[in-house]
């Protein structure tokens, strides 16, 4: 669905920001791209969306190359959910922002409000469609972002710290809706640092280091290893810590997973 | 200010916004003492935020609205048309979108710091010596020079926080001070509050519990405008009833119907580490 073949690319002569990176990315799988920051990871994504175009290497977005592409050209398959999604929100309703793609893609009104009252739902904020999208909090704001990537109906999503200042509740409701997205076979590409997030929500973690990719692992190896998260710079997050930590029977990394462990191992181990 | 002076007090605190149908704070009563880091807490949309917003003066004086009930800061009533004058530097609030606090009258990261000092009046050695020691306590030395409206929102947010550190201020306010943070720098933030707090007010509004609660002595939790509990940390953590706001680890214990619960990684290997 995605891949990078040998991508060059720099936005000056201060040298290259991608250097010869190589990525491959198949339908229905979540990948999380992380690496300090500078290391590359946004230009990715830019490069993903047809914004930006290697200079050497080639970028294939579904069965074509971006070369040529705009991002317009894609945007009936391509969703993007910016890091501050104050930068991509404008319209004066919720109801508006969220049906802004499925109109410009041409769907009928029926389709519109049908996409739009459905990607609300999703994101649990129905109750807000008339309301101003700067008028709701800044976590809500984000839901309104990604609301409208998934009234795209998109093949490929890419989210850009998408679990940022969001509670509990909310990253678990981010995780959900990025499984269902992949279990419909779409492409999920995350650029994060919550490895809470990436032990609920991702198949594999790719460690990016002056534009290279020099990490491809599953991400259950990658939130209970404490040895590579240290290198990546991340803190093991509480979830899998616990499932370390106690040995729960096959190191479950999710939180109803290691709920359910707890239940049975708690009641066999307590000291009195 | 003296250690345990209340520097905040809210008295049956109600807030509407402008142009709102519903109080975003109803009956608030609290009180902030110097000495204290505070984590208030609860799920987004509960009022936290608002909360800080009346703690720094700012509401009904600059945001509109309707307030109810009393607020004093500083000894200042919240209602006082100068009270602006009276918290200038003695009253820090971080916001969670840091771009949203520069001056815009700043080439660069040391002229950003300098501007509020430079504001109060303080003279050039001063000033210097603030910044400097600002920018160090921050980690933000090597971005002295550069252009603020540049910088990643990581940079930024540990900027904007030297901003306001530099006047020392008697009543720190911080909404979600490392949400754009990496998980290394955002420790050494909240490392940092308690030493902050030696003699001030320290307000952390976050919903990131796990991190936050190791350097706070006192827990608010709120809902829907409301604050449903106000302890001591290790109190509120283990309230059953409260398990919703308590720790990831704890969560996971009371869920799976341990109760009492561990709240630390730690304590569950002590009592369930095989």
């Amino acid at each position: 669905m995605l891949a990078f073949k040998d991508v060059v690319f720099s936005y000056d002569d201060s040298g290259n920001v991608l250097d010869g990176l190589c990525l491959d990315v198949s339908p229905g799988e979540i990948v999380a791209l992380v690496g300090a920051n500078g290391a590359g990871k946004t230009t990715i994504t830019r490069l993903a969306t047809a914004l930006e175009h290697p200079f050497s290497g080639t970028v294939v977005v579904g069965e074509r190359s971006t070369d040529g592409l705009s991002p317009e050209d894609l945007s009936r398959s391509v969703a993007y959910l910016f890091q501050h999604v104050d930068q991509q929100l404008f319209s004066s309703s919720v109801r508006d922002e969220v049906g802004f793609a499925p109109r410009n893609a041409g769907c009928s009104p029926a389709e519109v409000l049908e996409r739009t009252e459905q990607a609300l739902e999703r994101v649990g904020l129905s109750g807000a469609s008339s309301t101003h999208p700067f008028d709701l909090s800044l976590a809500n704001r984000k839901l309104v972002g990604l609301a409208s990537a998934l009234a795209q109906k998109p093949r490929l999503l890419i989210l850009d710290e998408p679990t940022q200042g969001m509670d509990r509740k909310h990253m678990a409701l981010v995780s959900r809706i990025v499984e269902e997205e992949a279990a419909r076979g779409c492409t999920v590409l995350v650029v994060t640092h919550d490895l809470g997030f990436v032990a609920e929500a991702v198949h594999r973690v790719v460690l990016v280091e002056k534009g290279r990719v020099v990490e491809d692992l599953p991400a259950a190896k990658v939130v209970t290893d404490p040895v590579i998260n240290q290198r990546l710079g991340l803190n093991m997050p509480a979830v899998p810590s616990l499932s370390v930590a106690l040995r729960l029977p096959g190191t479950p990394v999710k939180f109803a997973e290691v709920v359910r462990a707890l239940s049975t191992v708690a009641a066999g181990r307590t000291r009195q | 200010m003296a250690k345990g002076d209340a520097l905040v007090t809210l008295s049956q605190v109600s807030y509407r916004y402008p142009g709102a149908d519903e109080d975003a704070l109803e009956s608030i009563d609290v009180e902030f003492r110097a000495g204290e880091v505070t984590l208030l807490t609860g799920a987004l949309d509960a009022g936290c935020s608002t909360l800080l917003l009346v703690a720094a003066g700012l509401v009904p004086r600059v945001m509109g609205g309707r307030l109810t009930g009393s607020a004093t800061i500083l000894g200042g009533d919240v209602k006082e048309e100068k009270l602006g004058a009276r918290l200038a530097g003695r009253v820090g609030l971080l916001l969670p979108t840091p771009w949203t606090q520069l001056s815009g009258m700043a080439f660069n990261v040391r002229d950003e710091i300098a501007f509020g000092p430079s504001n109060l009046g303080w003279n050039k050695s001063d000033i210097d010596d603030g910044v400097n020691r600002a920018m160090e306590k921050l980690g933000v030395e090597h971005l002295a020079d550069r252009d603020p409206t540049q910088l990643s929102g990581g940079e930024l947010q540990k900027v904007m926080m030297a901003s306001i550190v530099v006047m020392e201020p008697d009543v720190l306010l911080l909404d979600e001070p490392a949400v754009e943070l990496d998980p290394p720098s955002a420790q050494t933030l909240y490392d940092m509050l308690p030493d902050l707090a030696r003699d001030a007010v320290v307000v952390v509004a976050s919903t990131d519990v796990d991190r936050v609660y190791r350097v706070a002595d006192r827990i608010v939790v709120m809902d829907s405008g409301k604050i449903v509990a106000n302890g001591p940390r290790e109190e509120i953590l283990r309230k059953p009833e409260l398990a919703s706001n308590t720790t990831t680890v704890g969560m996971a214990f009371y869920r799976a119907g341990v109760e009492p619960f561990p709240i630390s990684v730690e304590e569950a290997v002590e009592r369930f580490g095989s």
